[in-house]
This record gives structure tokens, sequence and C-alpha cells, in this order.
């Protein structure tokens, strides 16, 4: 129970992603077939079919994402309050994710029986986004209840008819027949934009209401979470309005290659699936209007990521770490935990100087790798950069004497003792990841490893990867320090999920300009990524 | 716990990850007693205020007192967004008022409020 309380802020936050993703999917289907604007007549029988049984799975994940947050809820709150199931079915939040739960189910059944229901399942789809309106911040509030309903209502179809619709715009480019594809993508391109100015409308309202004033988007964990959200926004738009390009060279030259225009749909869909979890990340904050006084101001945000030189390439000792002193007890207690929150260990300058090293070498490490995967493009450098994936195993062998102070060589703890510690653990297990996936890459650079997949595991991994890094649960102990390691980090992840997706583009595009920038975008973004961790600052 | 070091891995780490702090939503507006506060009576009102409306029925004020011995306090009526109580029999000696409370959106968050009797 001790464990499950410990993890299930992330579990929540991530159920909560997975949560929208599956809903964004099923109603994004429904509208796309249930829209005008698509075209009866010109969507095939295929991809029709093929668009229903997409809306059907999504469906029934969604279904079990509800029942499962629901008896996530309820398990916790038996375990912390030891209260009986009766008492359980009657907290309101049980009962909205129940509810959501079944007309999931609905809205599965209705699509998989007969086709005239097709209407029936739209009803039950906006029946759906009603009730999932109890599980975001709206219900709790004490003030603009009304307008924020709206909001939150019109925000989350916005993302579904947008982001939710992409893949079936996919399927019926891919049945459509080369002179009706034009239609497709026009009628697309419509449908979209109509989205993307739902979303925005309401996005903005409740950014204005939740935030209270602008400074907030800087000095509080929440603005700075709307912050990265509206960058990866920005970039879907960037692909969306290529995309629009695209579709319009297609109307005057119906046999042109929609190759690309497919490309930049994967990649759309992968950077919404991003602004996705960091949306489910934003709802385990409390809005920045509530915390007005553990701001940070403008001043301790440059302070802390201006870039300084010299870095710091040179460890403190050992042993004026805060393990190696005895332990004191904090008289000023914070105000509020999240769930399964503790006080943070006392932490002094020497443990901020040890982790800012850390940080600074691994910086390096990146930054190598970047400029060696970016001299790959020279035809005399290639042979020795091409085996850029090796500083993995340099990174890896760091971490692995630093990462953990408290443990062997470094530290008391020895190797094998360490281990029952579940964090230790997992950083033991995340630097063998760290090595695999160094091995991997180098042997598909050299050309050793033919299969087909095995080239997109990186851009895929470093994608993910990112996108964990802007989805992790809160703490509230410290808002403030909180919030200023966040502004460090966010930039890190928004240029993980551009290097991810730039490495996609560059493996499945044609020949051509833009595959020749993405090949040069990916780099870059480790060059940044790497800058970033070599001027990080704790303090 | 949200230790930036466990950032670092962001490279390579798409499935195993830090079992990172937690959930939140509810957090404290307004306390009686306030945090530290020194009270000369055996008697007080309990009152903690959220910024969000709370789930009284799935949410609890336990008072620990300076024997270690803990009380879960009965809720009495009040704002949608406060949960309220009062404590009686105190003695000298520092106490600690426990709080979870589930908002209506479905966060659980806790915490605590010590004061101090003495008379
Ligand atoms: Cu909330």
């Amino acid at each position: 129970m001790q464990l499950f309380i410990e993890i299930y802020g992330f579990l929540n936050v991530t159920l909560r992603g997975f949560i929208l993703t599956a809903q964004s999917l099923t109603l994004g289907g429904l509208a796309f077939l249930l829209l005008p604007a698509v075209a009866e007549a010109r969507l095939g029988e295929t991809a029709r079919r093929r668009a229903e049984r997409l809306i059907f799975w999504s469906a029934l994940a969604l279904c079990a994402g509800e029942a499962l947050a629901a008896a996530a809820l309820g398990f916790m709150l038996s375990g912390t309050l030891g209260l009986p199931a009766g008492e359980l079915l009657g907290a309101e939040a049980v009962k909205i994710d129940l509810l959501a739960s079944v007309l999931a189910g609905a809205v599965a059944f209705f699509i998989s029986s007969r086709r005239d229901a097709l209407p029936a399942a739209g009803l039950a789809g906006l029946f759906l986004l009603a009730t999932q309106i109890g599980a975001t911040h709206a219900a709790s509030r004490l003030d603009h209840v009304a307008g924020l309903y709206v909001a939150e209502f019109a925000h989350m179809l916005g993302v579904a008819i947008w982001i939710g619709g992409i893949p079936y715009f996919l399927i019926a480019l891919g049945a459509a027949q080369t002179g009706s594809r034009r239609y497709v993508a026009a009628r697309f391109s419509m449908i979209s934009a109509a989205g993307v100015a739902m979303l925005l409308g309401a996005g903005v309202y409740m950014a204005a209401d939740y935030l209270g004033e602008p400074e907030a988007l800087y000095g509080a964990s929440y603005g700075v979470m709307l912050t990265a959200k509206a960058g990866l926004l920005l970039g879907l738009l960037l692909l969306g309005g290529m995309n629009f390009l695209t579709g319009r060279e297609l109307r005057t030259d119906p046999r042109g290659s929609v190759s690309r225009l497919r490309r930049f749909a994967e990649v759309e869909i992968g950077v919404g699936l991003t602004a996705l979890f960091c949306a489910a990340s934003l709802t385990s904050l409390p809005p920045a209007r509530d915390l007005p006084n553990d701001r940070a101001s403008w001043n301790e945000v440059v302070e802390r990521v201006e870039p300084r030189w010299p870095i710091r390439l040179e460890s403190p000792d050992h042993a004026s770490l805060s393990t190696s002193q005895p332990r004191m007890i904090d008289p000023g207690a914070p105000r509020a935990y999240a769930m399964g929150e503790t006080a943070a260990p006392p932490r002094n300058a020497e443990d901020i100087a040890w982790s800012e090293y850390n940080h600074h070498w691994a910086g390096i490490f990146v930054l190598l790798m970047g400029l060696l995967a970016l001299a790959e493009h020279d035809r005399r450098l290639a042979p020795i950069a091409k085996h850029w994936p090796l500083t993995f195993l340099g990174l890896a062998g760091f971490l692995f004497l630093r990462a953990d102070e408290e443990v062997w060589p470094l530290g008391h703890l020895g190797l094998i003792e360490s281990l029952r510690d579940p964090e230790i653990a997992q950083h033991r297990l995340m630097i063998v990841l760290i090595i695999l996936f160094g091995l991997f890459e180098w042997r598909v650079r050299l050309g050793k490893l033919k299969a087909a997949w095995a080239p997109y595991v990186f851009p895929v991994t470093t994608a993910v990867a990112a996108a964990f890094l802007l989805t992790h649960s809160h703490g509230l102990a410290n808002p403030k320090e909180e919030m200023l390691i966040e502004i460090t980090h966010t930039p890190l992840a928004l240029v993980g999920v551009a290097a991810g997706w730039a490495r996609w583009l560059e493996l499945r595009l044609d020949d051509g300009p833009a595959r020749r920038i993405a090949s040069l975008v990916w780099p870059v973004a480790f060059i940044l990524a790497g800058l970033l961790l070599m001027f990080y600052r704790e303090a | 716990m949200t230790m930036p070091r466990s950032y670092l891995y962001f490279l390579a780490v798409p499935l195993v990850f830090v079992a990172d702090a937690a959930f939140a939503h509810a957090i404290v507006v307004a306390s009686t007693p306030l945090p530290n506060e020194t009270i000369a009576a055996s008697e007080t009102e309990v009152e903690v205020r959220f910024n969000s409306r709370v789930d009284r029925a799935r949410s609890r004020l336990t008072l620990v007192g300076p024997g270690g011995a803990s009380v879960v306090l009965p809720l009495a009526d009040g704002a949608a967004e406060t949960l309220k109580s009062r404590a009686s029999g105190l003695e000298d000696g520092r106490y600690r008022i426990l709080w979870q409370t589930l908002s209506v959106d479905g966060h659980i968050t806790h915490g605590e409020i010590s004061f101090q009797v003495k008379r």
C-alpha cells in the first residue's frame, strides 16, 4: 500500500494522459465521420470500416482507462482513510470516472452495431465529454464555474477534432483515389482549422482565469507548464501550416506526392500526444492564481537560467555532502503536500554543487554527441563521427559513479545492498538501459542491424523520454523551488521533443529540402540540450 | 522525491521513471489555528480553508496530541471549501492537525498544521 501511495501521483498523471489520448481518438473519429465537412461519398467503404474500427478500440481503451482511474482513486481513499467500499462509490470523482467509463462503453457498442447508430454514438460522445469536465479543475473551482465548464468542453472538443482527427485523416488519405486526395486534404484542413480555433479561444480564456496574472507564466509551475504546452502548440501549428501548403499544391497537381503530407501528420500525432500528456500533468497542479505567495520573480528566474561561465567541472568533496552529515530537522514545515510526497531531505551548498557538477558533465557528453552527429554530415569526418552513439557509454559510466552519492564506489552503501532502495535501483536500471540504447544505435549506424524498425528506436525513445520529462507529477511542499527547477528542465524537454521528431522526419521523408532540414535540426537540438545542461544551475 | 538529478537521464529513459512526488490540487488558503499559533485555552475551533471545493465525506481532520495519541475530529457542516471542527480538552503542549482532503475533481492532498497550547 505504501508503495501504491508513493507512485499514485505518477500513475495518475500517466493514466490521465492515456485517458485524454483515448478520448481524443474516440471523439476525433466521431467528428470525422459525422461532420458534414467530410463528404460522405468520398470516404470509401474500406476507409470507413477502418475508421470505425479505430473508434471502437479507442472507446474500449477509454472505457478501461476510466474504470482503472475510478479503481485507483477508490483504492487510494480506502488505503489512506480506511473507508468502506460503499462510501468510496459516493465520491464525486469516482462517480464521474465510472459514468465516463459507461459512456465510452456505449460509444463502442453503438459504433460496432448498425451503421445508423452513428448519430447515437456521437451523442454518447458528447455526453462523455460533458461528464469528463467533472475531472478537470473547472469542477472544483469556487467561482466562474460556468464559464470554465464551457471553456474546458470547447478546449477538449477542439483537441479531439484536430489532433484526434489526424489518424482518421491518414486513413482517408491512404484509401482515397489519386483524384479525391485533394478533397480529403482540403476538408480536413477545414475541420482542423475549426478545432484549432476552438482550442485556442477556450485555452486563452482558461489561461487567463487559472493564471490570475501574466507574471505567473514564468513565476509559477502552472504557468511554466502552460508555456511548454504553448510551445508544443506552436510546433503543431507550424506542422499543420506546412500540411496546409502541401494540400494546396495537391489541388494544382492531384498526382503530387502525398508522402510529405503523411510524414508531417505522423509527427503531428506524436507532438499532439506529448501535448496531451503535458495537459494531464497540468491538471495535477493547483492553478497559479491560488499560490500568489510562492512565485518566483523575473529576477530570480533570470538569475537561475542565465548562462554563466565557468561551468562546474570540479566536484565538491564527498565528505561534505549532507548524506555524510548528521540529519537535522527542518523547523519551517510547508503548508501542504501532494499525496505520497514527504518532506525533502535537507540540502546544503555542497549537495547543490554536486548536482550541478553532474549536470554540467552530462551536458558535455550530450554536447559532444550533438557535435559528432552534426559532423557526420561532412564526408571526411563521417568515418569517426558515425560512432557518436558510443558517447552514451561515457554518459552511463559517469552516471554510474555519480548519480547516487550514497552508493559504492563513493558512498557507504554496497552495490547489492543499495538495490533495495527503489530509487537507486531505478537509477541503476536506467544506466543499464542507457548502455543498451547506446550500443543498439551504434550498431544501427554501422549498418549491422538491418531490421526495418531498428532506426526508429532512437527517435521514438528520445521523444518519449522528453515527453516524460514534461509529464512528471508535481510536489507541493516547496512550489517556488520546484518551479525554478522546472524552468530549467522544461526547455530541455522541448528540445528533446524536437530532436526526436526531427530524426523521425529524416528517416521517413523522401529526399528533398525538408529531409535535409530535419537531418540538421536534431543534432542542433542535441547541442542545445547539452548547452542547457552545461549551464544548469540549482541555486 | 523531486530531485533534479533524476532528470539527468532524460535522454534514455522512456520506460523507467522516478516515482516523483505526486498529485496535487487542494492547497490550504487559510486556517484556524494558524500554523505555530499559541492558544491559551482548553478548546479551539479548527477550520482549514482550501482553494477548491472538497468532498467532505472523503476528507479528514486528525488531532495529534503532545503524547502522540491521535483522534479523528468529527466534521461540522460549513462552506464547500472548508473542513470545520472543534478540538476540546486540550492540555499544555504541542499539537498537530493532520488534514487529508479529496477535492471535487478527484485529487487527494494532505498536510499538517502545528500549534501550541499554553495556559
Ligand atoms: Cu485539480
